[in-house]
């Protein structure tokens, strides 16, 4: 065709304000955050790493096996959440569960850690119920606020939004092969780990990995229920420039939690490119 | 970007927008005041709902706007990365007539040139002599600034659990030793009264002179004699209960979960008041002394309105305002010589903020924080000694 170029062109141009907003807005600050990472005194070189490494090797540590627990509970709830919508047989257990389980999606990160802060402590809420029932003395009351508190706030706050997404792939199943099992005298557990799980593994998968890197982000949980030690990334990041304006450092922390969630990406990636494969 | 980053920006961009509006917003002749303030949001309060209106009935026509940059250091971090970047942009007004730091970060501002002196110039100018307001951590900030309130940090008890408390750090560091995690602090990373512990432990068991660590001048030998200190103080914190924030050690002195800790002076008596801390709750500072701080007004040197900014702080440091506003509303100490503020107010306001804390014992152990690099130096200690 003899208009293809300028249909080219005109094409571009209506990409262009897209284009120009990701690179103003998203790579060039990225960019100069990896590039902050290696400035050292006006040069180059891994100063800022070696701190990071001297001073939170063990907040990295415990970040990433803070996150990848709470992943792992998180996509343990959000089956069994889905799997009582598909497979439950008491439609008003089903209706209430249905109604309930989506609320903490509407509720910000700080609000779970306010809320949880005074729910958790050593007299709080929870200790409170628990003795007033008898269940424990009053001396055997324990404070969560550590890293047990981040993952509790953690796994309420992501597990709705892995479940709605798990739950929607798993009604949209093909409802025969579940019959068919259940004709074939399987029991319900067996249904959902052998035939229902495989078939949404893909979309728990893309819920987790998006879980993952949420989680990797969220300042105001540990902050609010840990500032200790040892405690996430992000608290150490915010510290960094807040107390000492070093904003080196704190981008080669940034750098690192990048990391961690582009392997989690990585892995994603790989396994969808597999299964299309 | 990191989430603060993020919110940093955001924020920048509403006070940009916000500023562009309320520029173009404004009468002629009518100047509007931008006071620009870090700390909590009691500090807005204070601006919007008491000094402001006063100024604006005293100067009719004018109008006086806050803007709140945030609690802790980090508020105080936003306004100098402000005037940096208007320094850079080479601006010839700023957007800020007053500003409202801390202690930590008037130094870089006198240093850069970005203010202006003007306390010779305001009546209330001559009623300050306390050092800390010709000394910034180091810095000679001499007639760049005027202190807003002093606040102090001291250890808050409760009797019932605790009723001889220890006097020093030395008696403090046995005590937690026999009774394990009856002592709370919040460590480095959740608000300033844990550092303030932090420094007054170093100044207590460093090996070096504690005067230095104040005065100056910096010397990296210096930072190497803490070794011994913050071994103790590791073994210390596993003994302690660590809370998450200054809020957060009153919160679990009121219910009981600890029985001293580290707390803002002012802080501890509006919580008091508030009820949210029994009345029969008290105050020790012990020796050798805990760190307080000052906030400090100061006036850009390319201030828009700089002869309303001088008349706005000379009412803010007037006896009258530091008497009714600062003393009685905040239970701060009062940023001008207590003298000239005493004869403002009744007996019984006076008494009140002095009664656990005695002048005498603010004399001889309220005590500065360490100079910014002796200060940047024994956190970077702590993370590497007692965190990692």
């Amino acid at each position: 065709m003899t208009n293809d170029t300028p249909n080219r062109i005109l094409g571009l141009l209506l990409v262009l304000p897209a284009l120009a907003v990701i690179v103003l807005l998203f790579v060039v600050p990225l960019a100069s955050s990896v590039v902050g990472a290696f400035r050292v005194n006006g040069g180059f070189g891994f100063g800022n790493f070696i701190k990071s490494y001297e001073l939170y090797t063990s907040d990295i540590i415990f970040t990433v096996v803070i996150v990848s627990l709470s992943t792992l509970l998180i996509g343990i709830f959000s089956i069994a959440i889905g799997g009582y919508l598909v497979l439950g047989e008491n439609p008003r257990a089903v209706a209430i569960l249905r109604w309930l389980y989506r609320w903490p999606l509407f509720i910000p990160f700080i609000v779970v850690g306010q809320v949880l802060r005074t729910f958790l402590a050593k007299n709080g809420l929870m200790n409170n119920i628990l003795i007033e029932v008898g269940l424990i003395t009053p001396l055997q009351a324990t404070s969560f606020l550590d890293w047990r508190g981040i993952v509790i706030a953690f796994v309420w706050k992501q597990t709705p939004f892995v479940a709605l997404l798990v739950s929607g792939a798993m009604a949209a199943l093909d409802r025969s092969t579940i019959e068919a099992a259940r004709n074939l005298g399987a029991s319900r557990l067996r249904i959902l780990i052998d035939i229902v799980v495989p078939q949404v593994a893909t979309t728990l998968m893309v819920g987790l990995v998006l879980s993952f890197v949420t989680m990797m982000s969220v300042l105001s949980v540990p902050l609010m229920i840990n500032a200790q030690s040892p405690t996430m990334i992000t608290a150490d990041i915010a510290f960094r420039i807040n107390a000492y304006g070093d904003y080196g450092v704190a981008n080669a922390l940034g750098l690192i939690s990048l990391v961690a969630s582009g392997c989690v990406g990585w892995f994603y990636l790989r396994q969808t490119l597999r299964e299309r494969a | 970007m990191t989430e603060v980053e993020r919110e940093t920006t955001i924020m920048r961009t509403f006070l940009h927008a916000s500023l562009a509006l309320g520029l173009s917003a404004m009468p002629a002749a009518a100047a509007e005041l931008t006071v620009m303030t870090a700390g909590d949001q009691n500090m807005v309060d204070y601006i919007n709902e008491y000094l402001g209106p006063l100024f604006e009935e005293q100067n009719p026509g004018h109008k006086v706007r806050a803007v709140g940059t945030g609690p802790g250091d980090a508020g105080s971090q936003k306004i100098v990365e402000r005037f940096d970047a208007q320094a850079q942009a080479k601006s010839e007004t700023w957007d800020t007539d007053v500003a409202v730091v801390h202690e930590k970060f008037v130094g870089p501002l006198v240093e850069n040139g970005y203010l202006d002196a003007y306390r010779d110039r305001i009546s209330s100018g001559k009623l300050v002599t306390r050092s800390n307001a010709d000394m910034a951590l180091g810095t000679n900030v001499k007639g760049y600034v005027m202190p807003m309130f002093n606040s102090q940090t001291a250890l808050a008890y409760n009797p019932a659990l605790l009723p001889n408390p220890p006097k020093s750090y030395e008696e403090l560091a046995a005590w937690v030793k026999e009774n394990p995690k009856q002592f709370g602090y919040n460590g480095i990373k959740g608000g300033a009264s844990g550092v303030s512990f932090v420094m007054g432990w170093i100044y207590a068991f460093g090996e070096g002179d504690a005067n230095k660590l104040m005065n100056g001048p910096f010397e990296e030998a210096e930072t190497q004699k803490w070794s011994a200190a913050f071994d103790k103080l590791a073994e210390f914190t596993t003994n302690a209960t660590l809370t998450p924030g200054n809020a957060g050690t009153l919160d679990l002195l009121s219910r009981g979960e600890i029985a001293i800790g580290p707390v803002w002076v002012d802080m501890f008596y509006s919580w008091q008041a508030s009820g949210q801390l029994p009345p029969e709750f008290k105050l020790v500072l012990p020796a050798p002394g805990m760190p307080g701080q000052p906030m400090h007004y100061v006036i850009p040197e390319k201030a828009p309105n700089k002869e309303l900014a001088e008349k706005f702080v000379e009412l803010a440091t007037s006896p009258k305002v530091q008497a009714e506003g600062i003393v009685k509303r905040f239970n701060w100490y009062p940023g001008i010589d207590a003298q000239h503020v005493q004869a403002e107010l009744d007996e019984e306001t006076w008494n009140k903020l002095f009664t656990d804390v005695t002048p005498e014992d603010l004399t001889s152990y309220g005590k500065p924080f360490p100079i910014t690099p002796f200060n940047n130096a024994i956190l970077e200690a702590y993370e590497r000694h007692v965190t990692n």
